[in-house]
């Protein structure tokens, strides 16, 4: 494969190439602080509406998970099926802390991402020694092999019957009587995740999980610890996450198996979202997620009643299709209309 | 003893499943190089297109795979030159491509059924071999002797004939291949139509033994990347072992541990082979970095 075919596939445009400046931290940090403020206005907008609510707390929860999943799938370049395995370790260890000691869930967020992180660095000692494909197939096992362990031991996760979280309205709960703290909550998370995003796109770490993504030879020719570069990456994609499976759980207020680790409508999805958006870019996976999830609700909505899957046969479409014709995803094809419109005017 | 014995024969039975739906994984992977997470759900197509012969034209499933087969060869050489082709050197738009078509056919089928089971009656379905005290059913015992016989098909296919060699040429080397004069293309659209048909021959067999459901494609794909990780890339003997291998240690798991936890057993073992051996027990070493590099 050359270096031009993968940076086609989505890989970190490289500095000086299709994009002739980097921007400063500073600059994507004051971005971000927009896209708050916009999203924020548009929680205000709608505060009456539960069901615009409901739908903009999964955008932007999904938004926030498809762009941790992108700091070591987008930007270095690892394709991970298995990002649903750190969701539920976040899930469980939330859940369980709360059913069993009644500890505040915003207290929970720490082990849930230290544990998450732990057995994202555990796991993926022995996995990054494979490539591309191999890798998805490991991690889509691992994925399964949590499935079903999650399953097994149902003193730790309620097993099939999954475990119904009590439900006691307050801040220090977490819990909430109406959908716009929730709404609050997810876009905090979501701009967490993009701040981190920024941070690590224009850190060491970032260059480095670059340079590993479009050639790991050269990379490691060039003294980086490719290893340690890519446990690192991991390890920061996977806390979110975890932080993501514990929001998630005290949103739903219920844990079970398939909710935290179907991998089409969790593992998966991380990355499909990524792609439709840009994968690789910071703000790609949020355009996905603005994209794939109302469509989503739409669909379930409209087609759910008379064909079940409807939604998951459209995104599977979507998916076929983007990797056809859209590898850079919507924000890939804004910039390179935006570059052929710029070159059109100084001609 | 005797349960011992009960034992073996339920994993080698069990085996001759997983190594039938493993061939067309394999031929595939081996071959075209690519990960078709899509497998699972083309057999699971060859099982419906069994039912449906049995519903509409009243024909035993072991027979209708005249049609099924046909049917799946074609749709295999479609999906290759219309979606994989165009992804030949994008092994991450391969695995979007392949999983977005999983999803799509897996819910097409889910959408169209509505998610109703449905099972097809053979006239073997309920006959059952007795050997002393071991009992066998015929449907699985079918399976196992249609197993070996893809096997030694395959084996004798690609060592005997000149498209074979020519598919053999291409897993070597796609550029001298393509020098000596072989339409590349070509071969990876016979491949992929004959690993799809396999697909859906697997399908036909098993479709007496399951009930069908649009899902029942996952219970088969990681089964099947196990034996063709386990047994090598691109070799016929490597996955009629591998099936063999995860089927008697899913058998003797479940009955020493707990059925329950039998997958992630041989999960567990797929993993460590995948680490420690990644060309698998067959394969040649460092032939899983074949498709990372540059070929064309």
């Amino acid at each position: 494969m050359s270096k031009i075919d993968q940076q086609e596939a989505g890989a970190p445009a490289a500095p000086g190439r299709s994009s002739p400046h980097v921007t400063r931290l500073r600059t994507e940090l004051g971005r971000i602080a927009a896209i708050a403020a916009v999203f924020g206005a548009a929680i205000t907008f709608w505060q009456g509406d539960p069901f615009i609510l409901n739908i903009m707390a999964y955008t932007f929860l999904f938004g926030a998970l498809a762009s941790s999943w992108n700091i070591i799938g987008g930007f270095g370049g690892q394709f991970s099926l298995g990002h649903g395995v750190f969701f539920a370790i976040g899930g469980y260890t939330t859940a369980n802390l709360y059913f069993h000691w009644q500890i505040s869930p915003w207290l929970s967020l720490i082990p849930a991402m230290i544990l998450a992180m732990l057995v994202a660095v555990l796991v993926s000692w022995p996995t990054f020694r494979l490539k591309g494909p191999f890798f998805a197939i490991a991690t889509l096992a691992l994925n399964e092999v949590a499935l079903v362990l999650a399953n097994y031991f149902d003193t730790l996760t309620g097993g099939p019957r999954g475990m119904m979280l009590p439900f006691n309205a307050g801040l220090a709960n977490m819990v909430f009587t109406s959908r716009l703290p929730y709404a609050v909550l997810m876009l905090g998370f979501l701009i967490v995740c993009l701040v981190v995003g920024a941070m690590v796109l224009r850190s060491r770490l970032g260059y480095y999980l670059q340079a590993v993504h479009i050639d790991e030879d050269a990379a490691r020719a060039a003294g980086i610890d490719v290893l340690r570069v890519k446990l690192s990456g991991m390890a920061v994609s996977a806390a979110l996450t975890g932080i993501g499976g514990s929001l998630f759980a005290m949103y739903l207020r219920f844990v079970d198996p398939p909710t935290l680790l179907s991998i089409q409508d969790i593992g998966v999805k991380f990355l499909l979202i990524a792609l439709i958006g840009g994968v690789g870019t910071l703000y790609g996976p949020l355009a996905g997620a603005l994209l794939i999830i109302p469509l989503e609700f739409h669909l379930r909505a409209t087609l759910g009643g008379m064909l079940p899957g409807a939604n998951l046969l459209i995104l599977g479409a979507l998916l076929v299709i983007f990797s056809l014709f859209m590898r850079r995803g919507v924000v890939g094809a804004g910039q390179a209309l935006w570059a052929r419109y710029r070159r059109t005017k100084n001609e | 003893m005797l349960s011992f014995l009960n034992i073996v024969i339920v994993g080698l039975l069990l085996g001759g499943i997983y190594g039938l739906v493993s061939m067309g994984l394999n031929l595939i992977f081996g071959v075209i190089r690519i990960v078709n997470f899509s497998q699972g759900e083309l057999v699971m197509l060859g099982m419906y297109g069994a039912y449906l012969s049995w519903f509409f034209l009243g024909l035993d499933p072991y027979l209708s795979s005249i049609i099924v087969v046909p049917l799946l060869f074609l749709l295999g050489v479609v999906l290759q030159r219309f979606i994989l082709q165009p992804l030949q050197n994008e092994p991450f738009m391969q695995i979007f491509a392949t999983f977005g078509l999983l999803m799509f056919f897996q819910n097409l089928v889910l959408a169209i059924t509505g998610g109703t089971g449905y099972s097809v009656r053979s006239a073997a379905s309920s006959a059952v071999i007795t050997m002393g005290e071991i009992n066998v059913s015929l449907p699985r015992l079918i399976v196992l002797i249609a197993v070996i016989v893809v096997a030694l098909g395959l084996n004798w296919f690609v060592t005997h004939t000149m498209p074979g060699k020519a598919v053999r040429a291409v897993t070597q080397d796609r550029r001298s291949a393509r020098l000596m004069g072989i339409n590349v293309e070509l071969a990876f659209m016979l491949t992929f139509g004959a690993g799809a048909a396999l697909a859906g021959l697997a399908g036909v067999m098993l479709a007496p033994i399951y009930t069908l459901s649009p899902q029942i494609g996952g219970n088969f794909i990681l089964a099947a990347f196990a034996v063709v990780v386990l047994g090598g890339l691109g070799s016929v003997w490597g996955a009629f072992f591998g099936g063999f291998i995860i089927g008697l240690v899913e058998a003797f798991a479940g009955y020493y541990f707990d059925p329950a936890l039998k997958h992630a057993i041989w999960f567990l073992i797929f993993i460590i082979v995948l680490i420690v051996r990644p060309g698998g027990l067959f394969g040649i070493a460092g032939a899983e970095e074949m498709g990372l590099r540059e070929q064309d």
